[in-house]
Protein backbone atom coordinates (compact mmCIF):
# COMPACT_ATOMS: atom_id res chain seq x y z
CA UNK A 1 0.00 0.00 0.00
CA UNK A 2 2.56 2.38 0.97
CA UNK A 3 5.17 2.07 -1.80
CA UNK A 4 2.53 2.41 -4.23
CA UNK A 5 1.19 5.62 -2.32
CA UNK A 6 4.43 7.35 -2.81
CA UNK A 7 4.85 6.39 -6.35
CA UNK A 8 1.85 7.93 -7.12
CA UNK A 9 2.85 11.23 -5.33
CA UNK A 10 5.85 10.55 -7.33
CA UNK A 11 4.13 10.80 -10.29
CA UNK A 12 2.34 13.65 -9.71
CA UNK A 13 4.84 16.15 -8.62
CA UNK A 14 7.01 15.33 -11.89
CA UNK A 15 3.96 15.49 -13.91
CA UNK A 16 2.98 18.81 -11.67
CA UNK A 17 6.82 19.91 -12.31
CA UNK A 18 7.04 19.31 -16.46
CA UNK A 19 3.93 21.17 -16.71
CA UNK A 20 5.31 24.40 -15.14
CA UNK A 21 8.23 23.96 -17.55
CA UNK A 22 5.89 23.51 -20.65
CA UNK A 23 4.11 26.64 -19.47
CA UNK A 24 7.14 28.66 -19.04
CA UNK A 25 8.29 27.16 -22.44
CA UNK A 26 5.01 28.01 -24.17
CA UNK A 27 4.63 31.13 -22.66
CA UNK A 28 8.15 32.85 -22.58
CA UNK A 29 7.62 34.09 -26.57
CA UNK A 30 4.56 35.76 -25.27
CA UNK A 31 6.57 37.36 -22.51
CA UNK A 32 9.58 38.58 -24.59
CA UNK A 33 7.26 40.50 -26.73
CA UNK A 34 5.03 41.95 -24.47
CA UNK A 35 8.26 43.39 -22.48
CA UNK A 36 10.02 44.78 -25.23
CA UNK A 37 7.09 45.60 -27.57
CA UNK A 38 4.87 46.96 -24.88
CA UNK A 39 5.84 47.27 -21.69
CA UNK A 40 9.23 48.60 -22.13
CA UNK A 41 8.54 51.41 -24.41
CA UNK A 42 5.33 52.59 -22.03
CA UNK A 43 7.88 53.03 -19.38
CA UNK A 44 10.10 54.80 -21.90
CA UNK A 45 6.93 56.70 -22.76
CA UNK A 46 6.21 57.80 -19.51
CA UNK A 47 9.84 58.32 -18.69
CA UNK A 48 10.33 60.09 -21.41
CA UNK A 49 7.42 62.63 -21.40
CA UNK A 50 9.24 64.22 -18.51
CA UNK A 51 12.71 65.03 -20.00
CA UNK A 52 12.70 67.31 -23.07
CA UNK A 53 13.65 64.68 -25.89
CA UNK A 54 13.69 66.25 -28.87
CA UNK A 55 16.33 65.19 -32.34
CA UNK A 56 16.82 68.75 -33.19
CA UNK A 57 18.24 69.82 -29.76
CA UNK A 58 21.45 68.07 -27.79
CA UNK A 59 20.74 66.12 -24.51
CA UNK A 60 17.25 64.92 -23.07
CA UNK A 61 17.04 67.17 -19.09
CA UNK A 62 14.53 66.45 -17.24
CA UNK A 63 11.78 68.91 -17.05
CA UNK A 64 9.22 67.51 -15.12
CA UNK A 65 5.91 68.39 -15.91
CA UNK A 66 7.05 71.05 -18.00
CA UNK A 67 5.35 68.62 -21.06
CA UNK A 68 2.39 68.07 -19.62
CA UNK A 69 1.66 72.32 -19.31
CA UNK A 70 2.70 72.95 -22.47
CA UNK A 71 -0.15 71.49 -23.89
CA UNK A 72 -2.67 73.76 -22.20
CA UNK A 73 -0.54 76.94 -23.66
CA UNK A 74 -0.81 75.37 -27.19
CA UNK A 75 -4.03 76.60 -28.79
CA UNK A 76 -3.36 74.01 -32.01
CA UNK A 77 -3.16 71.08 -29.47
CA UNK A 78 -6.49 72.82 -27.37
CA UNK A 79 -8.42 72.77 -30.90
CA UNK A 80 -6.98 69.16 -31.37
CA UNK A 81 -8.71 68.30 -28.19
CA UNK A 82 -11.84 70.06 -28.87
CA UNK A 83 -12.56 68.36 -31.94
CA UNK A 84 -11.78 64.67 -30.76
CA UNK A 85 -14.13 65.83 -27.86
CA UNK A 86 -16.64 66.64 -30.78
CA UNK A 87 -16.03 63.55 -32.22
CA UNK A 88 -16.69 61.31 -29.61
CA UNK A 89 -19.67 62.74 -28.52
CA UNK A 90 -21.38 62.75 -31.81
CA UNK A 91 -19.97 59.22 -31.93
CA UNK A 92 -21.12 57.50 -28.81
CA UNK A 93 -24.59 59.25 -29.49
CA UNK A 94 -24.77 58.04 -32.89
CA UNK A 95 -23.86 55.08 -32.75
CA UNK A 96 -25.64 54.13 -29.27
CA UNK A 97 -29.10 55.19 -31.08
CA UNK A 98 -29.03 54.75 -34.33
CA UNK A 99 -27.19 51.14 -33.65
CA UNK A 100 -29.78 50.29 -31.49
CA UNK A 101 -32.44 51.31 -34.25
CA UNK A 102 -30.85 49.02 -36.55
CA UNK A 103 -30.34 45.57 -33.78
CA UNK A 104 -33.92 45.81 -32.56
CA UNK A 105 -34.52 45.60 -36.52
CA UNK A 106 -32.09 43.12 -37.47
CA UNK A 107 -33.87 41.27 -34.44
CA UNK A 108 -36.91 41.10 -36.16
CA UNK A 109 -35.68 39.53 -39.23
CA UNK A 110 -36.08 35.79 -39.30
CA UNK A 111 -35.11 34.50 -42.97
CA UNK A 112 -31.76 35.86 -44.11
CA UNK A 113 -30.42 37.86 -41.22
CA UNK A 114 -26.58 35.93 -41.17
CA UNK A 115 -26.42 37.50 -44.58
CA UNK A 116 -27.73 41.32 -43.72
CA UNK A 117 -25.47 40.93 -40.71
CA UNK A 118 -22.63 40.37 -43.43
CA UNK A 119 -23.84 43.23 -45.36
CA UNK A 120 -24.58 45.50 -42.30
CA UNK A 121 -20.52 44.18 -40.78
CA UNK A 122 -19.10 45.22 -44.14
CA UNK A 123 -18.33 48.86 -43.51
CA UNK A 124 -16.42 47.73 -40.19
CA UNK A 125 -14.64 45.32 -41.96
CA UNK A 126 -12.86 47.53 -44.25
CA UNK A 127 -9.49 49.08 -44.14
CA UNK A 128 -10.15 52.57 -42.80
CA UNK A 129 -8.20 54.63 -44.80
CA UNK A 130 -10.21 52.74 -48.18
CA UNK A 131 -13.20 53.85 -46.72
CA UNK A 132 -12.11 57.80 -46.23
CA UNK A 133 -10.93 57.30 -49.46
CA UNK A 134 -13.96 56.46 -51.35
CA UNK A 135 -16.15 58.77 -48.96
CA UNK A 136 -13.71 61.35 -50.48
CA UNK A 137 -14.88 60.61 -53.55
CA UNK A 138 -18.46 60.82 -52.61
CA UNK A 139 -17.81 64.30 -50.96
CA UNK A 140 -16.49 65.44 -54.51
CA UNK A 141 -17.64 68.68 -55.54
CA UNK A 142 -18.19 68.37 -58.87
CA UNK A 143 -18.72 64.89 -59.21
CA UNK A 144 -19.19 63.26 -56.23
CA UNK A 145 -22.20 61.14 -55.47
CA UNK A 146 -23.57 63.01 -52.73
CA UNK A 147 -23.98 66.58 -54.31
CA UNK A 148 -25.04 64.59 -57.61
CA UNK A 149 -27.91 62.92 -55.24
CA UNK A 150 -28.97 65.86 -53.85
CA UNK A 151 -29.24 67.58 -56.73
CA UNK A 152 -31.31 64.80 -58.82
CA UNK A 153 -33.62 64.75 -56.03
CA UNK A 154 -34.12 68.87 -56.75
CA UNK A 155 -31.79 70.01 -53.91
CA UNK A 156 -28.82 72.37 -56.33
CA UNK A 157 -26.06 71.40 -54.41
CA UNK A 158 -23.70 71.16 -57.81
CA UNK A 159 -20.27 72.31 -56.28
CA UNK A 160 -21.58 72.34 -52.89
CA UNK A 161 -17.68 72.34 -50.92
CA UNK A 162 -18.51 70.39 -47.81
CA UNK A 163 -15.10 70.75 -46.63
CA UNK A 164 -15.09 74.65 -45.91
CA UNK A 165 -15.99 75.88 -42.50
CA UNK A 166 -15.71 73.65 -39.42
CA UNK A 167 -19.21 72.76 -39.01
CA UNK A 168 -19.79 71.02 -41.69
CA UNK A 169 -16.18 69.68 -42.23
CA UNK A 170 -16.16 67.99 -38.65
CA UNK A 171 -20.17 66.53 -39.60
CA UNK A 172 -18.47 64.81 -42.53
CA UNK A 173 -16.06 63.67 -40.53
CA UNK A 174 -18.03 62.60 -38.33
CA UNK A 175 -20.55 60.45 -41.02
CA UNK A 176 -18.18 58.62 -42.21
CA UNK A 177 -16.60 57.33 -38.53
CA UNK A 178 -19.70 56.17 -37.96
CA UNK A 179 -20.40 54.46 -40.51
CA UNK A 180 -17.07 52.74 -39.78
CA UNK A 181 -17.72 52.04 -36.47
CA UNK A 182 -21.70 51.71 -35.82
CA UNK A 183 -21.50 47.90 -37.29
CA UNK A 184 -19.85 46.81 -33.68
CA UNK A 185 -22.40 48.56 -31.63
CA UNK A 186 -25.12 46.58 -33.98
CA UNK A 187 -23.76 43.49 -32.96
CA UNK A 188 -22.87 43.65 -29.48
CA UNK A 189 -26.63 45.12 -28.86
CA UNK A 190 -28.09 42.55 -31.54
CA UNK A 191 -26.18 39.52 -29.65
CA UNK A 192 -27.81 40.82 -26.09
CA UNK A 193 -31.09 41.16 -27.88
CA UNK A 194 -30.79 37.38 -28.93
CA UNK A 195 -30.51 36.35 -25.43
CA UNK A 196 -33.52 37.82 -23.84
CA UNK A 197 -36.37 34.64 -23.63
CA UNK A 198 -39.46 35.01 -25.93
CA UNK A 199 -41.26 34.25 -22.82
CA UNK A 200 -40.80 37.95 -21.18
CA UNK A 201 -42.18 39.51 -23.91
CA UNK A 202 -45.39 36.90 -24.37
CA UNK A 203 -45.66 38.08 -20.63
CA UNK A 204 -45.68 41.04 -20.98
CA UNK A 205 -48.27 41.33 -23.64
CA UNK A 206 -50.24 38.94 -21.44
CA UNK A 207 -50.43 41.62 -19.30
CA UNK A 208 -51.29 44.21 -21.20
CA UNK A 209 -48.47 46.04 -22.37
CA UNK A 210 -47.51 47.84 -25.85
CA UNK A 211 -44.81 47.25 -27.63
CA UNK A 212 -43.17 50.75 -26.36
CA UNK A 213 -43.46 49.72 -23.02
CA UNK A 214 -42.06 46.14 -23.43
CA UNK A 215 -38.91 48.02 -24.70
CA UNK A 216 -38.65 50.43 -22.10
CA UNK A 217 -39.60 47.80 -19.32
CA UNK A 218 -38.32 44.47 -20.85
CA UNK A 219 -35.74 44.98 -23.37
CA UNK A 220 -34.09 48.20 -22.50
CA UNK A 221 -33.32 46.73 -18.96
CA UNK A 222 -31.70 43.77 -19.94
CA UNK A 223 -29.57 45.32 -23.01
CA UNK A 224 -28.38 47.93 -20.46
CA UNK A 225 -25.08 46.21 -19.69
CA UNK A 226 -24.40 45.90 -23.83
CA UNK A 227 -24.92 49.23 -24.39
CA UNK A 228 -22.22 50.43 -21.74
CA UNK A 229 -20.10 48.23 -23.83
CA UNK A 230 -21.04 49.65 -26.74
CA UNK A 231 -20.60 53.23 -25.74
CA UNK A 232 -17.60 52.02 -24.25
CA UNK A 233 -15.64 50.98 -27.78
CA UNK A 234 -16.95 53.61 -29.39
CA UNK A 235 -15.16 56.10 -26.78
CA UNK A 236 -12.42 54.06 -27.49
CA UNK A 237 -12.51 54.33 -31.22
CA UNK A 238 -13.69 57.80 -31.56
CA UNK A 239 -10.71 59.19 -29.66
CA UNK A 240 -8.59 56.67 -31.89
CA UNK A 241 -9.83 58.78 -34.94
CA UNK A 242 -7.07 59.50 -37.13
CA UNK A 243 -7.67 57.93 -40.84
CA UNK A 244 -10.82 59.58 -41.53
CA UNK A 245 -10.11 63.39 -40.98
CA UNK A 246 -6.43 62.73 -42.38
CA UNK A 247 -7.89 61.73 -45.72
CA UNK A 248 -10.89 63.59 -46.06
CA UNK A 249 -9.42 67.30 -45.03
CA UNK A 250 -5.23 66.90 -44.57
CA UNK A 251 -4.22 68.47 -41.70
CA UNK A 252 -6.50 71.39 -40.92
CA UNK A 253 -7.30 72.83 -37.93
CA UNK A 254 -10.94 72.37 -38.43
CA UNK A 255 -10.98 68.87 -37.97
CA UNK A 256 -7.52 67.84 -36.76
CA UNK A 257 -7.83 64.77 -33.87
CA UNK A 258 -5.69 64.85 -31.08
CA UNK A 259 -4.40 61.39 -32.49
CA UNK A 260 -3.56 63.62 -35.78
CA UNK A 261 -1.80 66.65 -33.47
CA UNK A 262 0.21 63.73 -31.84
CA UNK A 263 1.53 62.44 -35.20
CA UNK A 264 2.81 66.42 -36.41
CA UNK A 265 3.77 66.88 -33.09
CA UNK A 266 6.27 63.57 -33.15
CA UNK A 267 7.47 63.01 -36.73
CA UNK A 268 6.94 66.42 -38.00
CA UNK A 269 7.92 68.64 -35.84
CA UNK A 270 10.00 65.88 -34.23
CA UNK A 271 8.62 67.06 -30.40
CA UNK A 272 9.76 63.43 -29.33
CA UNK A 273 8.34 63.94 -25.29
CA UNK A 274 6.09 66.36 -25.93
CA UNK A 275 4.28 63.91 -28.65
CA UNK A 276 5.06 61.47 -25.40
CA UNK A 277 3.06 63.39 -22.90
CA UNK A 278 0.00 64.22 -25.24
CA UNK A 279 -0.30 60.02 -25.93
CA UNK A 280 -0.27 59.68 -21.99
CA UNK A 281 -3.18 62.12 -21.70
CA UNK A 282 -5.35 60.63 -24.67
CA UNK A 283 -5.02 57.32 -23.15
CA UNK A 284 -5.68 58.31 -19.41
CA UNK A 285 -9.02 59.95 -21.07
CA UNK A 286 -10.09 57.67 -22.79
CA UNK A 287 -9.90 55.11 -19.97
CA UNK A 288 -11.64 57.52 -17.54
CA UNK A 289 -14.79 58.08 -20.37
CA UNK A 290 -14.55 54.23 -21.09
CA UNK A 291 -14.68 53.00 -17.50
CA UNK A 292 -17.50 55.59 -16.56
CA UNK A 293 -20.10 54.11 -18.86
CA UNK A 294 -19.32 50.65 -17.44
CA UNK A 295 -19.19 51.97 -13.78
CA UNK A 296 -22.61 53.64 -14.05
CA UNK A 297 -24.44 50.37 -15.55
CA UNK A 298 -22.26 48.08 -12.45
CA UNK A 299 -23.72 51.01 -9.86
CA UNK A 300 -27.50 51.15 -11.49
CA UNK A 301 -27.36 47.48 -11.16
CA UNK A 302 -26.46 47.18 -7.50
CA UNK A 303 -28.99 49.52 -6.70
CA UNK A 304 -31.83 47.22 -8.74
CA UNK B 1 -55.82 46.19 -43.72
CA UNK B 2 -53.48 48.34 -44.43
CA UNK B 3 -52.59 48.68 -40.55
CA UNK B 4 -52.06 44.84 -40.74
CA UNK B 5 -49.33 45.03 -43.16
CA UNK B 6 -47.71 48.53 -41.06
CA UNK B 7 -45.33 46.90 -39.20
CA UNK B 8 -43.90 44.77 -41.93
CA UNK B 9 -43.73 47.54 -44.35
CA UNK B 10 -41.99 49.25 -41.74
CA UNK B 11 -39.53 46.61 -41.42
CA UNK B 12 -39.12 46.26 -44.96
CA UNK B 13 -38.25 50.22 -45.03
CA UNK B 14 -35.75 49.98 -42.73
CA UNK B 15 -33.95 46.93 -44.28
CA UNK B 16 -33.76 49.26 -47.01
CA UNK B 17 -32.28 51.86 -45.32
CA UNK B 18 -29.73 50.13 -43.66
CA UNK B 19 -28.58 48.26 -46.63
CA UNK B 20 -28.52 51.24 -49.00
CA UNK B 21 -26.30 53.08 -45.87
CA UNK B 22 -23.86 49.78 -45.66
CA UNK B 23 -23.22 49.46 -49.40
CA UNK B 24 -24.03 52.52 -50.42
CA UNK B 25 -20.80 54.06 -50.33
CA UNK B 26 -18.83 50.83 -51.48
CA UNK B 27 -21.53 50.03 -54.72
CA UNK B 28 -20.65 53.77 -55.71
CA UNK B 29 -16.59 53.05 -55.42
CA UNK B 30 -16.68 49.72 -57.51
CA UNK B 31 -19.51 51.66 -59.72
CA UNK B 32 -17.32 54.50 -60.56
CA UNK B 33 -14.48 51.88 -61.07
CA UNK B 34 -16.01 50.32 -63.95
CA UNK B 35 -16.77 53.86 -65.44
CA UNK B 36 -15.33 55.38 -68.70
CA UNK B 37 -13.04 57.87 -67.76
CA UNK B 38 -14.90 60.30 -70.15
CA UNK B 39 -18.38 59.61 -68.47
CA UNK B 40 -16.83 60.29 -64.50
CA UNK B 41 -18.42 63.40 -63.04
CA UNK B 42 -20.53 63.84 -66.35
CA UNK B 43 -23.42 65.43 -66.22
CA UNK B 44 -26.47 65.05 -65.75
CA UNK B 45 -25.88 62.73 -62.83
CA UNK B 46 -26.23 58.91 -63.04
CA UNK B 47 -26.32 56.66 -60.38
CA UNK B 48 -25.49 53.81 -62.76
CA UNK B 49 -22.49 53.52 -65.05
CA UNK B 50 -23.91 53.93 -68.87
CA UNK B 51 -21.37 52.22 -70.62
CA UNK B 52 -19.31 49.42 -68.38
CA UNK B 53 -15.22 49.59 -68.71
CA UNK B 54 -12.09 47.76 -67.17
CA UNK B 55 -10.18 50.21 -68.83
CA UNK B 56 -9.06 51.53 -65.04
CA UNK B 57 -8.16 48.24 -64.29
CA UNK B 58 -5.94 47.47 -67.48
CA UNK B 59 -4.17 50.84 -66.65
CA UNK B 60 -4.20 49.41 -62.93
CA UNK B 61 -2.32 46.16 -64.22
CA UNK B 62 0.06 47.97 -66.43
CA UNK B 63 -1.18 47.62 -69.95
CA UNK B 64 -0.98 50.74 -72.52
CA UNK B 65 1.45 52.47 -69.91
CA UNK B 66 5.11 52.13 -68.98
CA UNK B 67 3.80 49.74 -65.85
CA UNK B 68 4.97 52.08 -63.27
CA UNK B 69 1.64 52.22 -61.28
CA UNK B 70 1.52 48.90 -61.57
CA UNK B 71 5.17 48.29 -60.00
CA UNK B 72 4.34 50.36 -57.20
CA UNK B 73 0.71 48.95 -56.50
CA UNK B 74 2.09 45.68 -56.42
CA UNK B 75 5.13 45.87 -54.16
CA UNK B 76 2.04 47.37 -52.32
CA UNK B 77 -0.29 44.47 -52.51
CA UNK B 78 2.33 42.08 -51.79
CA UNK B 79 3.23 43.80 -48.80
CA UNK B 80 0.12 43.88 -47.47
CA UNK B 81 -0.47 40.28 -48.08
CA UNK B 82 3.07 39.07 -46.50
CA UNK B 83 2.68 41.60 -43.45
CA UNK B 84 -1.14 40.41 -42.59
CA UNK B 85 -0.61 36.64 -43.11
CA UNK B 86 2.55 36.30 -41.07
CA UNK B 87 1.30 38.79 -38.08
CA UNK B 88 -1.56 36.52 -38.21
CA UNK B 89 0.28 33.24 -38.26
CA UNK B 90 2.38 34.52 -35.40
CA UNK B 91 0.02 35.47 -33.28
CA UNK B 92 -2.44 32.72 -34.19
CA UNK B 93 0.21 30.14 -33.08
CA UNK B 94 1.86 32.14 -30.29
CA UNK B 95 -1.70 32.67 -28.74
CA UNK B 96 -2.86 29.35 -28.86
CA UNK B 97 0.08 27.54 -27.25
CA UNK B 98 0.12 30.68 -25.20
CA UNK B 99 -3.80 30.43 -24.23
CA UNK B 100 -3.61 26.39 -23.72
CA UNK B 101 -1.29 27.18 -21.17
CA UNK B 102 -2.73 29.66 -19.23
CA UNK B 103 -5.67 27.97 -19.09
CA UNK B 104 -4.85 24.26 -18.08
CA UNK B 105 -0.96 24.18 -17.03
CA UNK B 106 0.03 25.21 -13.39
CA UNK B 107 3.20 27.42 -13.43
CA UNK B 108 4.43 30.26 -11.41
CA UNK B 109 3.16 33.43 -12.09
CA UNK B 110 0.59 32.29 -14.32
CA UNK B 111 -2.19 34.96 -13.28
CA UNK B 112 0.38 37.87 -12.97
CA UNK B 113 1.65 37.19 -16.33
CA UNK B 114 -1.70 36.96 -17.51
CA UNK B 115 -3.60 40.04 -16.08
CA UNK B 116 -0.11 41.84 -17.41
CA UNK B 117 -0.83 41.11 -20.44
CA UNK B 118 -4.69 41.34 -21.11
CA UNK B 119 -4.62 44.30 -19.37
CA UNK B 120 -2.15 46.33 -22.10
CA UNK B 121 -5.59 45.63 -24.03
CA UNK B 122 -6.89 49.23 -22.86
CA UNK B 123 -3.72 50.91 -23.51
CA UNK B 124 -3.81 52.51 -27.26
CA UNK B 125 -1.34 51.66 -29.77
CA UNK B 126 0.06 55.48 -30.09
CA UNK B 127 1.20 55.11 -26.30
CA UNK B 128 3.96 52.96 -27.13
CA UNK B 129 4.58 54.20 -30.69
CA UNK B 130 7.53 56.55 -30.31
CA UNK B 131 9.56 55.08 -28.11
CA UNK B 132 9.20 51.73 -30.86
CA UNK B 133 10.07 54.03 -33.69
CA UNK B 134 13.24 54.83 -31.65
CA UNK B 135 13.73 51.10 -30.77
CA UNK B 136 13.31 50.29 -34.57
CA UNK B 137 15.61 52.53 -35.94
CA UNK B 138 18.73 51.34 -33.67
CA UNK B 139 17.50 47.77 -34.31
CA UNK B 140 17.59 48.45 -38.09
CA UNK B 141 14.13 47.21 -38.28
CA UNK B 142 12.36 50.44 -39.98
CA UNK B 143 11.03 49.63 -42.99
CA UNK B 144 11.38 45.60 -42.92
CA UNK B 145 8.66 43.13 -42.78
CA UNK B 146 10.40 41.64 -39.35
CA UNK B 147 9.82 45.02 -37.85
CA UNK B 148 6.16 45.38 -39.04
CA UNK B 149 5.40 42.41 -38.26
CA UNK B 150 6.49 42.31 -34.34
CA UNK B 151 4.48 45.23 -34.51
CA UNK B 152 1.38 44.08 -35.55
CA UNK B 153 2.02 40.82 -33.19
CA UNK B 154 2.69 43.01 -30.40
CA UNK B 155 -0.61 44.75 -30.93
CA UNK B 156 -2.98 41.94 -31.71
CA UNK B 157 -1.46 39.36 -29.08
CA UNK B 158 -3.69 40.09 -26.05
CA UNK B 159 -6.90 40.01 -27.92
CA UNK B 160 -5.79 36.76 -29.57
CA UNK B 161 -4.59 35.66 -26.43
CA UNK B 162 -7.50 36.65 -24.07
CA UNK B 163 -10.01 34.79 -26.53
CA UNK B 164 -8.44 31.90 -26.93
CA UNK B 165 -7.82 31.37 -22.95
CA UNK B 166 -11.26 31.46 -22.89
CA UNK B 167 -12.16 29.11 -25.80
CA UNK B 168 -9.62 26.55 -23.99
CA UNK B 169 -11.32 26.80 -20.73
CA UNK B 170 -14.94 26.01 -22.00
CA UNK B 171 -13.54 23.25 -23.65
CA UNK B 172 -14.80 19.64 -21.63
CA UNK B 173 -11.51 18.70 -19.69
CA UNK B 174 -12.57 15.32 -19.38
CA UNK B 175 -11.63 14.23 -22.98
CA UNK B 176 -7.92 15.41 -21.98
CA UNK B 177 -8.20 13.43 -18.83
CA UNK B 178 -8.84 10.53 -20.87
CA UNK B 179 -6.42 10.94 -23.21
CA UNK B 180 -3.78 11.75 -20.50
CA UNK B 181 -4.43 8.74 -18.87
CA UNK B 182 -4.36 6.58 -22.26
CA UNK B 183 -0.54 8.10 -21.89
CA UNK B 184 -0.74 10.99 -24.60
CA UNK B 185 1.75 13.99 -23.86
CA UNK B 186 0.40 17.27 -23.06
CA UNK B 187 1.84 19.46 -26.81
CA UNK B 188 0.15 15.77 -27.82
CA UNK B 189 -3.27 16.21 -26.54
CA UNK B 190 -2.98 20.07 -27.59
CA UNK B 191 -2.13 19.02 -31.19
CA UNK B 192 -4.45 16.49 -31.53
CA UNK B 193 -7.47 17.24 -29.16
CA UNK B 194 -7.80 20.84 -28.34
CA UNK B 195 -6.59 22.52 -31.49
CA UNK B 196 -8.77 20.31 -33.68
CA UNK B 197 -11.97 20.97 -31.31
CA UNK B 198 -11.15 24.90 -31.02
CA UNK B 199 -10.87 25.55 -34.72
CA UNK B 200 -14.12 27.93 -34.67
CA UNK B 201 -11.82 29.62 -31.68
CA UNK B 202 -8.97 29.58 -34.12
CA UNK B 203 -10.22 31.02 -37.00
CA UNK B 204 -11.99 33.66 -35.04
CA UNK B 205 -8.93 34.82 -33.84
CA UNK B 206 -7.09 34.69 -37.16
CA UNK B 207 -9.85 36.98 -39.08
CA UNK B 208 -9.23 39.54 -36.57
CA UNK B 209 -6.00 39.82 -36.53
CA UNK B 210 -5.75 39.70 -40.35
CA UNK B 211 -8.22 42.19 -40.66
CA UNK B 212 -6.76 44.29 -38.36
CA UNK B 213 -3.15 43.86 -40.19
CA UNK B 214 -5.19 43.89 -43.49
CA UNK B 215 -6.79 47.51 -42.38
CA UNK B 216 -3.36 49.11 -40.43
CA UNK B 217 -2.67 53.08 -41.36
CA UNK B 218 -0.77 54.76 -38.52
CA UNK B 219 1.62 52.09 -38.06
CA UNK B 220 3.02 51.32 -41.30
CA UNK B 221 2.67 55.35 -42.07
CA UNK B 222 5.82 55.22 -39.47
CA UNK B 223 7.41 52.25 -40.27
CA UNK B 224 6.98 51.71 -43.70
CA UNK B 225 8.42 54.59 -45.56
CA UNK B 226 9.21 53.15 -48.50
CA UNK B 227 7.70 50.07 -51.01
CA UNK B 228 10.00 47.78 -49.39
CA UNK B 229 7.03 47.29 -46.93
CA UNK B 230 4.74 50.21 -47.89
CA UNK B 231 1.15 48.53 -47.78
CA UNK B 232 -2.13 49.17 -49.81
CA UNK B 233 -3.64 51.36 -46.97
CA UNK B 234 -0.49 53.97 -47.23
CA UNK B 235 -0.46 53.92 -50.90
CA UNK B 236 -3.85 54.07 -52.06
CA UNK B 237 -4.10 57.57 -50.19
CA UNK B 238 -1.43 58.62 -52.10
CA UNK B 239 -2.58 58.04 -55.04
CA UNK B 240 -5.91 59.98 -54.16
CA UNK B 241 -4.23 63.13 -53.09
CA UNK B 242 -0.90 63.68 -54.47
CA UNK B 243 0.10 61.78 -58.17
CA UNK B 244 -3.39 62.73 -60.04
CA UNK B 245 -7.14 62.70 -59.34
CA UNK B 246 -7.72 60.13 -61.54
CA UNK B 247 -10.92 58.61 -59.95
CA UNK B 248 -11.46 55.53 -62.06
CA UNK B 249 -7.83 54.57 -61.23
CA UNK B 250 -8.01 55.60 -57.22
CA UNK B 251 -11.73 53.34 -56.61
CA UNK B 252 -10.45 50.53 -59.37
CA UNK B 253 -7.18 50.02 -56.53
CA UNK B 254 -10.14 50.73 -53.56
CA UNK B 255 -11.76 47.72 -54.71
CA UNK B 256 -9.10 45.86 -55.06
CA UNK B 257 -8.20 46.24 -51.68
CA UNK B 258 -11.73 45.91 -50.05
CA UNK B 259 -12.12 42.49 -52.07
CA UNK B 260 -10.00 40.14 -49.38
CA UNK B 261 -11.95 41.85 -46.26
CA UNK B 262 -15.71 41.58 -48.16
CA UNK B 263 -14.74 38.30 -49.12
CA UNK B 264 -13.84 36.84 -45.31
CA UNK B 265 -17.02 38.66 -44.32
CA UNK B 266 -19.25 37.00 -46.76
CA UNK B 267 -17.72 33.73 -46.28
CA UNK B 268 -16.86 33.69 -42.74
CA UNK B 269 -19.26 35.91 -40.60
CA UNK B 270 -20.05 33.58 -38.33
CA UNK B 271 -16.90 33.33 -36.96
CA UNK B 272 -16.50 36.84 -37.38
CA UNK B 273 -19.50 37.42 -35.17
CA UNK B 274 -18.33 35.23 -32.39
CA UNK B 275 -15.30 37.34 -32.41
CA UNK B 276 -16.28 40.88 -32.42
CA UNK B 277 -18.49 39.59 -29.56
CA UNK B 278 -15.41 38.10 -27.55
CA UNK B 279 -12.91 40.75 -28.64
CA UNK B 280 -15.77 43.52 -27.48
CA UNK B 281 -16.50 42.06 -24.09
CA UNK B 282 -13.10 42.65 -22.54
Amino acid sequence: MRPLNTSTANQSRVGSHTDAVLGFLLTFPILVTMVSLVFYPLLVTMWDSLHRVKPTKPGTPFIGLENYAAIFNDGATLSAWTNTAIYVVIAVIAETSFGIVAALLLNKIKRGRRWLLAIVILPWALPGVVNSVMWLWIFNPAAGLLNGALTSFGFDFTNHLWFTGRVSSIAMVSVVHVWRMMPLTIVIILAALQSIPQELYDASRMDGARPVHSFFYVTLPLIRSAIAIAMTQSTVQAFNLFEEAWVLNGTSHDTRPILGQIYLETFQNLNFSYGMALSLMVTLLSLIVSLSFVMRVYRDTRLD
Amino acid sequence: MLRRFLPEIGIALGVAVLVLWSLGPIYWAIATSLTPLSEIGAKPFHFVPQHLTVNHYERLFGFGNDGAIWRQFSAALLNSVVTSVISTIVCVVLAALGGYAFARLNFPGRNTLFVCVVATLAIPGYAVLIPLYRLMIDLHLIDTYLGITLIYVSAYLPLALWMLRSVFQTLPISLEEAARLDGASRLGILFWIVLPIAAPGLTAVAILTFLGAWGQYIVPLIFSPTLKTKPMTVLIPEFATKNFTDYGMITASGTISILIPALIVVVLNRYLVSGLLAGSSK
